[in-house]
């Protein structure tokens, strides 16, 4: 091993001795200087998932969120420079936690979370204009099979928890007494201007939306969607993603179909 | 890319109505207000100016307890909230096997 990766494998491990040959420019002893760039090194850590996750924080509190957290820091080191990205393995590290399998929402809340600082970094899209709407309305027969780009921000996140419920009592939005966290819910998140939103999305949302994605024609998605959920308001949804800009472009494929 | 389009295609007739009338929701501002009823609010979280972490000197004065932890039991807003899965109805202040609904 390295002299760089024993230093690095000792940072994380507390059991592991301070690595030979170091020096102190005041004559300290480097295992007490080492042990205090090892606590830097978690705790600093620690507190970025903090930063990302707080009300997964607050769901458990902070002791245990940041008992937790220290764990997955040193099962799961950043293996990227920027600080912002870390965290993508908490969600799924939560549901393997033992001790947080009491509360069962808590991994989704954390996706949730974790989603939310995707789009605030995602790219910016001009949303359709009521004018390209209006161009794709004047030649109709073409509307089933126009291909509908989504807004580089949004994400939906399928839950079988209340997490959009849940969040917002979190934001002093609703009463978290009243909350059954039981209930699916399915959480749209996009970036309006500068603002990252959590909307909740009514049940077949997540299915057009997922169609749109896969690439497939508007008719075929909204199909789809009526299919798996046979009271499905189109318009509704429709007028929904137009108002929060999450769509932003409508294209032919290049080869249409016959 | 060629895609034959299957049977729950919709027609473009029922595309064109559900597209004008959502046109028409999204400009006219009396009934957009109604549908953020229908909708519920598009939320947003207190702190939106955050971008995440990386933007701040890291903590030095926290001390990391690890370890022992673990005899924690997450004692959040947890416990305020209802659980139908927990026997007690709500709080999880100790572990419990969750009830198969």
């Amino acid at each position: 091993m390295s002299d760089q990766r024993l230093f690095a494998a000792a940072l994380l491990n507390p059991d592991v001795p301070c690595p030979d040959g170091l020096t102190a420019w005041n004559d300290s002893d480097p295992t007490r200087r080492f042990a205090v760039y090892r606590n830097n090194v978690i705790v600093s850590l620690i507190d970025a998932l903090a930063d990302t996750f707080p009300v997964t924080q607050e769901l458990v509190g902070e002791e245990f969120f940041r008992a937790m957290a220290g764990v997955f820091v040193r099962q799961a080191p950043p293996t990227s420079a920027q600080l912002v990205e870390y965290g993508e393995g908490l969600p799924t590290f939560i549901t393997q936690f033992e001790p947080a399998s009491t509360v069962p929402y808590l991994a989704d809340v954390a996706r949730l979370e974790m989603l939310r600082i995707r789009a605030f970094h995602a790219a910016d899209a001009d949303p359709l204009t009521p004018e390209q709407i209006t161009q794709a309305l004047a030649d109709p027969t073409r509307l089933p099979l126009l291909q509908v780009g989504c807004h580089p921000s949004l994400n939906v996140l399928n839950s079988r928890y209340a997490i959009v419920s849940l969040w917002a009592a979190h934001q002093g939005i609703g009463d978290l007494a009243s909350v059954n966290p039981a209930l699916p819910e399915i959480a749209l998140v996009i970036r309006v201007g500068l603002e990252v939103q959590v909307i909740a999305l009514p049940p077949g949302g997540d299915v057009l939306i997922a169609g749109f994605a896969a690439g497939l024609p508007l008719g075929e998605a909204a199909g789809l969607a009526i299919a798996t959920h046979p009271d499905f308001d189109l318009t509704a949804h429709l007028a929904l993603l137009l108002r929060c800009g999450a769509l932003s472009s409508f294209s032919l494929p290049t080869e249409v179909p016959s | 890319m060629s895609k034959t389009l299957t049977s729950t295609t919709l027609s473009a007739a029922a595309l064109a109505l559900a597209l004008g009338s959502a046109l028409t929701l999204t400009t006219a501002p009396a009934v957009g207000a109604d549908m953020e009823k229908c909708f519920g609010v598009a939320l947003k979280g207190k702190n939106d100016c955050a971008a995440g972490p990386g933007t701040t000197c890291a903590g030095t004065s926290k001390a990391d307890y690890q370890g022992g932890a673990w005899k924690n039991v997450p004692k959040g807003s947890c416990e305020k909230t209802a659980s139908p899965t927990s026997p007690t109805g709500h709080g999880q202040l100790a572990a419990f096997a969750e009830k198969k609904s």
